[in-house]
């Protein structure tokens, strides 16, 4: 009987795969565009039930994404892994993952209205898709009616892929062909360092799993309780949300079409719980019991949601001049959807109290502070993280102490821990690097037509994987409104740079001008892979003959 | 007996510019309005005065430790300000005191923002305006050049030093300050002679140039430069660039210096990213390369001039002026922002961390003109950087509270921590404050002051506080200890008797 082979070994036993050209990264887009596929075909069956109105889009694009998963993870093995191989499948399987994903939007024509044509329809249909997979919650969609069940829930799918990455559903299945997946884990894991919750990769990756499907399912049964059980597919829909920290939903007027405390209670609740570390949740389920307050990112995390309502109530009370109820419920709802990285909304429409562009400056000023902080490591919220943020407080401290004595050593702590001079400069690298990606958002939004304020947020709200941003790109807005096609593909791009983590996009295009640089000397390296390949099986025919 | 004390020293000093300065303008104000031109000579003659006596009184320290000295930099900024509060307030030329304490603190810390009505305002109040912010550019440059390199004496701190061009403007302290103060005043001059032959009054080629010379802005007019000539916006455009390049640069060209210029990094870099904005500005708004350049250079060198209303040309030219205004002047400069330099080690260690995450052990070497940075020098920029982005943060949402619109409240706030003054939204592209309400104006002042005393002394300032706070608790915690014992202690003698 033949062992399993380790699942962090990086060479493999050829045996256990079928493929002839060896390429991680083709093998793992292979294997993630497969799963995506299942996620299509289920939203197919939805759609063939109830509306039918999209079922062909979704059934075309099922089999497209399916055979190509499969007939790229069929041809291709996993090859010798390294880091900058690693952080290119990654980055490739992402971009992939979105433009593929756009394909229902695109066949079914979802973007079809206010007589678009083809170019901005697929623009459109990829921003979507990116919004989605990176799990963020801005939209172009105006029309929520026109689109059947299937493909709605589709959209809402593609934030519960995105939430903890396709790339991890990808670390489960590598084990039985041998990857080392380890690194995987770490260059697409939220946070400075991969919280591993047992010595295997595997392992971590299936308790992750379980925990994520868990939560989902109380969502939605929280939901579909809270709604007074009316509808299932709403609460199955906004549990995909709020398990991902993504913002989509199937109502134009988000959570305020309900204009239920309840559900925006559970909202909150799952919103909160969501931006918290996955790991964390699983200790508390298998250990019975509550690790939360022990952690001191959480309880940071808590006092800045906390902090932050708090200001927000007092200026929506004072300034906005709503009653001290309505400030409440609009003001906690709206921070624990930004400080969560979320995005939905509870306003019922334009001008009312959850309307948050309505806000006095300082308010939405805490909201745009609130979209660049995001949750906590290990959630499947975005943003800079309470973790590094507390480094980042820290470093700011050093530097005030170091005022007084210049040649003071003075560790950084979190908690007990001192947090070690690599991890420290890493934090500050990723935050300046997070800051000159902000700037740059700003210049081309803004040059591409989109006015500052608007641009402001929704660059800083794409980066962060927040959804709706300010001004015209608010929660009762949508991004078709506020931005031009090429402003929205830029958008798309940070959304998906956001969502990684800025390093393996950044690394990815370090690596590909590394191939073309290369190529021009040698050739590209696949040709010559294929030649040899097809060379070697030209001389066994020709020693048969 | 001499009182030795750092902060007293140069607060004595700054007092001296400052009364020498008001004592000019109440002269220059003899003929015009004579109440104005007595009240100032007054001041400026009993400040001058009574500085110099204490001069003699006051001596610094050999070596002041780092904390003192920061901390004596932000008590002498803020001291300043206050001072020209009182002048202002005192002689009735703003009644208001909040109105008095947001002029002063634009003067000094050189911003282009002001309240002064100049149709209305006397030759010696708009003279004195333009004298704070002359010597706001004086003392910011000591401070830049002498305190942090000489006075210091620490390479630990190297990241807000000069590195080794200063150590050839400035070899020791009296030298360096020497040299500073010929060179400046030798600009200022050279400024002023310039817009006189460009055909500006004498009044107010002193008050333009003085504005140029300190990145100031100031220019006792509603509508800035934009009402004078093409040949003093070409003089204006010169004067900023020089401004904004900074002391070195200046005495590179004084000594006929080629070399250094060639070789100096930041001036590449300065030069580059004004070349850069000029043509992202004029290529994509169709805006004459003119009144782009001058606007590019205007921003960077945070000056603040203005020859049209830059705040309609859209989104894009505001941005990238917000940008150039953010990164700001070269080391060694008047004016204000996050410095070139600063931004270009900071780009190169974030490249480095880049490359590190393929390579771990790669030895990533950051230089600056020739020398390479520690990482703890690298690090201690990084919370430098922090710290800018939190002090413009809170400042954006200090404004936004204030009543501020949000466009206000952001460029406003980026606007006042580099100590340029214009801004989108309320305060406009001339930096008239009428349009910003009362908490608006007031907020404005403790954000030009941080931008003008730069991060370090501002964060010595929260270092003392926490450092007070610390001992605080520790004596109150040793005291309750103490009062406990002595408690259980007499509880114990009564339970034995």
């Amino acid at each position: 009987m033949a062992s399993r082979p380790d699942p962090d070994t990086p060479d493999l036993d050829p045996g256990l795969s079928r493929g002839w050209l060896a390429s991680t990264t083709l093998h793992v887009i292979g294997l993630a565009l497969a799963a995506v596929s299942v996620g299509m075909l289920a939203c197919t069956l939805l759609e063939a039930l109830t509306s039918r109105r999209d079922t062909a889009a979704l059934a075309v694009s099922a089999l497209l994404t399916g055979t190509a998963g499969g007939l790229l993870s069929y041809i291709t093995r996993p090859g010798v892994i390294r880091k900058r191989h690693i952080f290119a499948t990654v980055a490739w399987t992402w971009i992939l993952i979105t433009v593929v994903g756009a394909l229902p939007f695109i066949l079914s024509g979802t973007f079809a209205f206010g007589g678009a044509g083809f170019v901005e329809q697929v623009v459109n249909s990829v921003f979507e898709s990116a919004s989605g997979f990176s799990a963020s919650g801005s939209t172009v969609l105006a029309d929520f009616e026109s689109p059947g069940r299937g493909l709605m829930m589709y959209r809402q799918l593609t934030h519960w892929y995105g939430g903890m990455g396709v790339v991890v559903l990808a670390v489960a299945v590598l084990p039985f062909l041998g990857v080392g997946g380890l690194e995987l884990i770490s260059a697409e894991a939220p946070g400075p360092s991969s919280d591993r919750l047992t010595p295997r990769v595997s392992e971590t990756a299936r308790r992750l799993w379980v925990v994520y499907i868990g939560f989902t399912l109380c969502a939605a049964l929280a939901f579909f309780a809270a709604d007074g059980f009316s509808s299932l597919y709403d609460a199955v829909a906004h549990a995909f949300t709020v398990a991902a920290t993504g913002g989509f939903s199937v109502h134009a007027d988000s959570i305020g079409h309900y204009d239920s405390v309840a559900v925006e209670t559970v909202a909150v609740v799952f919103m909160i719980l969501g931006g918290t570390s996955f790991s964390m949740h699983w200790r508390a389920v298998a250990d019975r019991t509550l690790p939360y307050h022990r952690n001191s990112e959480f309880r940071s995390y808590l006092t800045m949601l906390g902090l932050t309502a708090t200001v927000i109530v007092i200026l929506l009370w004072l300034e906005n001049g709503f009653p001290l109820g309505t400030s409440i419920r609009a003001g906690v709802f709206t921070v624990a959807s930004l400080g969560t990285s979320t995005g939905l909304s509870n306003a019922t429409g334009p001008g009312s109290p959850g309307d948050y562009v309505m806000w006095v400056a300082g308010a939405q000023l805490v909201l745009l502070f609130l979209m660049v902080v995001g949750g906590c490591t290990g959630s499947t919220s975005g943003g800079i993280k309470v973790m590094r943020m507390r480094v980042l407080g820290l470093m700011m401290l050093r530097t005030v102490r170091h005022t007084q004595t210049p040649h003071a050593v003075i560790p950084i702590r979190l908690g007990r821990d001192v947090i070690g001079e690599g991890v420290v400069s890493r934090v500050a690298g990723f935050f300046l690097l997070h800051f000159l990606l902000v700037i740059s958002g700003l210049v081309a939004v803004t040059a591409l037509e989109g006015d500052l304020v608007s641009a402001l947020g929704a660059v800083v709200s794409a980066l962060g994987n927040m959804g709706p941003a300010l001004n015209e790109s608010g929660p009762t807005s949508n991004f078709a409104v506020a931005f031009s096609q090429p402003a929205r593909l830029v958008l798309a791009l940070l959304m998906v740079i956001g969502r990684l983590e800025i390093f393996p996009i950044l690394l990815a295009a370090m690596g590909l001008a590394d191939r073309v640089r290369s190529s021009r000397r040698h050739g590209p390296p696949f040709l010559h892979q294929v030649s040899r390949r097809l060379g070697s099986i030209a001389g066994s025919r020709s020693d048969d003959v | 007996m001499r009182i030795v004390s750092w902060a007293l020293a140069s607060l004595i000093d700054a007092g001296l510019a400052v009364g020498v300065a008001t004592l000019l303008c109440g002269l220059a104000g003899i003929g015009d309005d004579n109440a104005d031109a007595f009240a100032f000579g007054v001041v400026g003659a009993a400040c001058t005065a009574l500085t110099a006596v204490a001069r003699r009184r006051v001596a610094p320290p050999a070596r002041p430790t780092a904390g003192r000295v920061f901390a004596g930099i932000g008590l002498l900024w803020t001291v300043l300000v206050l001072f020209g509060a009182a002048v202002y307030a005192g002689t009735g030329s703003l009644g208001r005191l909040d109105d008095a304490l947001v002029e002063s603190a634009a003067g000094f810390s050189t911003s282009a923002v002001t309240l002064l009505d100049a149709a209305e305002a006397s030759r010696t109040v708009v003279l004195f305006r333009s004298a704070t912010g002359w010597v706001g550019g004086l003392i910011a440059i000591l401070i830049a050049v002498v305190t942090m390199p000489v006075v210091l004496r620490s390479t630990a701190l190297i990241g807000y030093t000069t590195g080794r061009r200063g150590q050839d403007l400035v070899p020791n302290a009296s030298t360096g300050i020497r040299r500073v103060l010929i060179l400046y005043s030798g600009f200022t001059a050279a400024c002023v002679a310039a817009y006189l032959l460009s055909g500006l009054g004498p009044t107010d080629a002193l008050v333009v140039g003085l504005g140029t010379a300190s990145t100031g802005g100031f220019t006792g007019r509603v509508d800035s430069l934009a009402g004078y000539g093409g040949g003093t916006h070409a003089v204006a455009a010169v004067g900023m660039l020089v401004a904004g390049a900074g002391i070195f640069v200046i005495w590179w060209i004084v000594r006929g210096r080629v070399s250094p210029l060639w070789r100096s990094q930041e001036l590449r870099v300065f030069v580059l990213l004004l070349a850069v904005a000029t043509a992202a500005i004029a290529i994509h708004r169709d805006i004459g390369w003119g009144e782009a350049g001058f606007m590019a250079v205007s921003m960077m060198s945070t000056t603040g001039f203005a020859v049209a209303d830059w705040t309609g040309w859209g989104e894009s030219a505001a941005v990238v002026l917000l940008v150039a205004a953010g990164i700001g002047t070269m080391l060694g400069s008047p004016g204000g922002g996050m410095k070139v330099m600063r931004a270009r080690l900071l780009m190169g260690s974030a490249g480095g961390e880049l490359r590190r995450q393929l390579d771990p052990y790669a030895l990533i070497l950051v230089r600056r003109d020739g020398e390479t940075l520690t990482r703890r020098t690298l690090d201690r920029l990084g919370g430098h950087q922090v710290a800018f982005v939190v002090l413009v943060g809170s400042g954006a949402m200090l404004l936004g509270i204030s009543g501020v619109s949000l466009l206000g409240s952001v460029w406003g706030a980026v606007s006042a921590v580099s100590t340029v003054g214009p801004a989108m939204g309320e305060i406009g592209a001339y930096g008239r404050l009428e349009g910003l309400g009362r908490p608006g104006r007031l907020a404005l002042v403790p954000l030009m002051m941080g931008g003008r005393m730069s991060i370090p002394p501002l964060l010595a300032g929260v270092g003392l506080v926490l450092r007070w706070y610390r001992v605080a608790v520790r004596q109150s915690r040793f005291q309750s200890r103490l009062a406990d014992r002595r408690h259980a202690r007499s509880e114990s003698g009564n339970d034995d008797g």
